[in-house]
């Protein structure tokens, strides 16, 4: 699996990272910020799925509940309270990571199907909470104060995912979580014999996959201004992060990277052109699920990295003979 | 008189009515090869769960190094020391035999590089290093058996134990593996070793425990066992008057 921290690899996050820092001196309408700032956000909650559900091997169908609670203590604190928004967003995050942790320890010990039918119905049940309640304002939704700046919502998205994404890249490919989290996947009663508490760590990885959802939601909320439940707990935001990851690669984060931007381009392409067949989005989704699966079983930067080793390995044999 | 490492006190464990173990009591002294035998169903497999801690027992008290750990989970007793292989084999098909070695080692070893570098030192123990970089899911059976033994020994373990290490191979590959087994004896480890292959049990252990129908029917020096009437009845039944 991965390597150790290598100059290369910094330098090209770095390159990356300021790439991405001048993109709004090159667009300047704030149309095209904005289309860049969802692109990231997608990125954020697609490689926050896959630390649950492509290293650790649980297939979550409720990623969204962690990025609607998130929107919701943000939107709450700020409108119910009175506070500024910064202040909201470690409390969205924490939130976030806080109900992962509670119900990480009955719903962890399924497998398979289980945990998605178990994670979906929690989502739903999130989703029926914010409906009636009060403080979130039931079926009208929270309207918050507009801000508009897109380049500050850019750049704090940007810092956002980005940081999340370094901090993933340390702990999956660099360091020891990465491995344990794998041996969970591939076999959790191994895994037990070898020292390993496979209950502890699948809590970790599920907690370090919430709370960058909820963080995302918390700036999400303030970014867009008005949310309601099935704005923000709705299925289309877990499905979405979902096909992401797989149609990009599960198990890596570069995968889902990729993945994110290629399903977000197209979906804005569709939305600005075709708008009128709005309803065949989800119809192709399916499809590209199911054309994934079948021809792209390690998605579309699992099959580059398998074609890079293959022909390096090539390489290789034909240096020794 | 050698110090005990493992102590199994009138250990029962029942599976609704059915009494899989019954009773059982026997120590091993640090050092030793012991031989867990008997035949199909005779609750071997069980026993190793109830030691290794995958099951609790559900009467009597396992001691290690004088410590009561009946009911620990595995993963305590993995880190207190008991290192154990599975007779349905259970690597990490998905990863390569170095990654699969290295997340052995990294209860004693938390550190990525030092983790690494004990997994390639154990390999090297057991012969694994040359199909380091293969999945282990691709491996022959006789790989995956051997692995299963380098992840236990990666763990540094006091106590190991073998389940059915020898079965399925072809005699070059059980010969090789006996070897590797007498190399750890060799290396101050105490063996609990379930094995279905007589000749297997009889060469390597120093004392031999029997088992029929969950209960404990002989213990001693293998060649004892083996002309004790009792395990004589177990294995080939009564003899017609």
């Amino acid at each position: 699996m991965g390597t150790y921290i290598k100059g290369s690899t910094i330098k090209l996050f770095a390159l990356i990272f300021v790439a991405l820092l001048l993109l709004p001196l090159i667009f300047r309408n704030p149309f095209s910020l904005r289309i860049a700032t969802e692109a990231l956000m997608w990125i954020g909650l697609a490689i926050s799925w896959d630390v649950i559900g492509g290293y650790t091997g649980r297939v979550n169908f409720g990623h969204g509940a962690f990025f609607g609670i998130g929107a919701y203590i943000t939107a709450i604190l700020m409108m119910n309270w009175g506070w500024a928004f910064l202040p909201t967003l470690p409390l969205a995050g924490f939130g976030a990571g806080l109900v992962a942790f509670i119900i990480g320890f009955p719903t962890l010990r399924l497998m398979g199907a289980y945990f998605a039918i178990a994670m979906w119905s929690l989502a739903l049940a999130f989703q029926q909470l914010a409906l009636l309640m009060n403080i979130t304002g039931g079926p009208d939704g929270m309207r918050l104060p507009t801000f508009l700046n897109p380049e500050f919502f850019f750049y704090l998205m940007l810092v956002m995912v980005m940081g999340t994404f370094v901090l993933l890249w340390y702990l999956m490919e660099c360091a020891s979580f990465g491995f344990k989290v794998r041996s969970i996947r591939e076999d959790e009663s191994g895994a037990m014999a070898l020292g390993l508490n496979p209950t502890r760590i699948k809590i970790q990885a599920f907690v370090l996959s919430a709370v960058p959802a909820g963080l995302i939601g918390g700036i999400y909320a303030y970014w867009v201004s008005y949310i309601d439940p099935p704005s923000v707990f709705g299925d289309i935001i877990t499905d979405q992060a979902i096909v992401m990851t797989i149609l990009g690669g599960m198990g890596t984060l570069i995968g889902p990277a990729i993945g994110a931007v290629i399903l977000f381009a197209f979906k804005t392409v569709f939305w600005a052109y075709l708008s009128d067949y709005q309803v065949l989005y989800l119809i192709i989704l399916g499809v590209v699920i199911a054309l994934t699966v079948f021809f792209l079983p390690n998605g579309v930067w699992g099959t580059i990295n398998s074609y890079l080793d293959h022909r390096k390995s090539k390489k290789n044999d034909s240096l020794i003979s | 008189m050698a110090e005990t490492i493992l102590k199994v006190d009138t250990v029962t464990k029942t599976f609704g009515g059915l009494h899989a173990v019954e009773n059982v009591s026997f120590n091993i002294d640090i050092g030793e090869i012991v031989g867990l035998i008997g035949p199909n169903g005779a609750g071997k497999t069980t026993l190793f769960n109830v030691i290794s801690g995958y099951y609790a027992p559900s009467k009597g008290n396992v001691y290690f190094m004088g410590e009561d750990v009946s009911g620990l989970p595995p993963y305590k007793l993995a880190i207190k020391g008991i290192g154990r292989t599975f007779q349905v084999v259970k690597p990490f098909p998905g990863l390569s035999v170095l990654d699969n070695v290295v997340i052995a080692s990294l209860s004693r070893h938390p550190r990525r590089r030092d983790a690494e570098a004990h997994a390639w030192e154990v390999m090297k123990f057991t012969g694994l290093a040359d199909r380091a970089q293969i999945l282990a899911g691709s491996l022959t059976l006789a790989g995956r058996k051997r692995l299963e033994i380098t992840k236990a020994m990666a763990l540094e373990p006091s106590l190991i134990l073998l389940d059915e290490v020898v079965a399925g191979l072809n005699p070059t590959e059980a010969d090789q593996t006996i070897e590797l087994i007498n190399k750890i004896r060799e290396q101050g480890k105490t063996i609990l070793i379930v094995e279905h292959i007589m000749h297997v049990i009889m060469n390597l252990s120093d004392r031999v425990v029997v088992l029929n129908f969950g209960s404990k029917i002989a213990e001693g020096k293998p060649e004892e066992v083996a002309h004790d009437p009792a395990v004589m009845k177990a294995y080939l039944g009564e003899e017609e008057q």
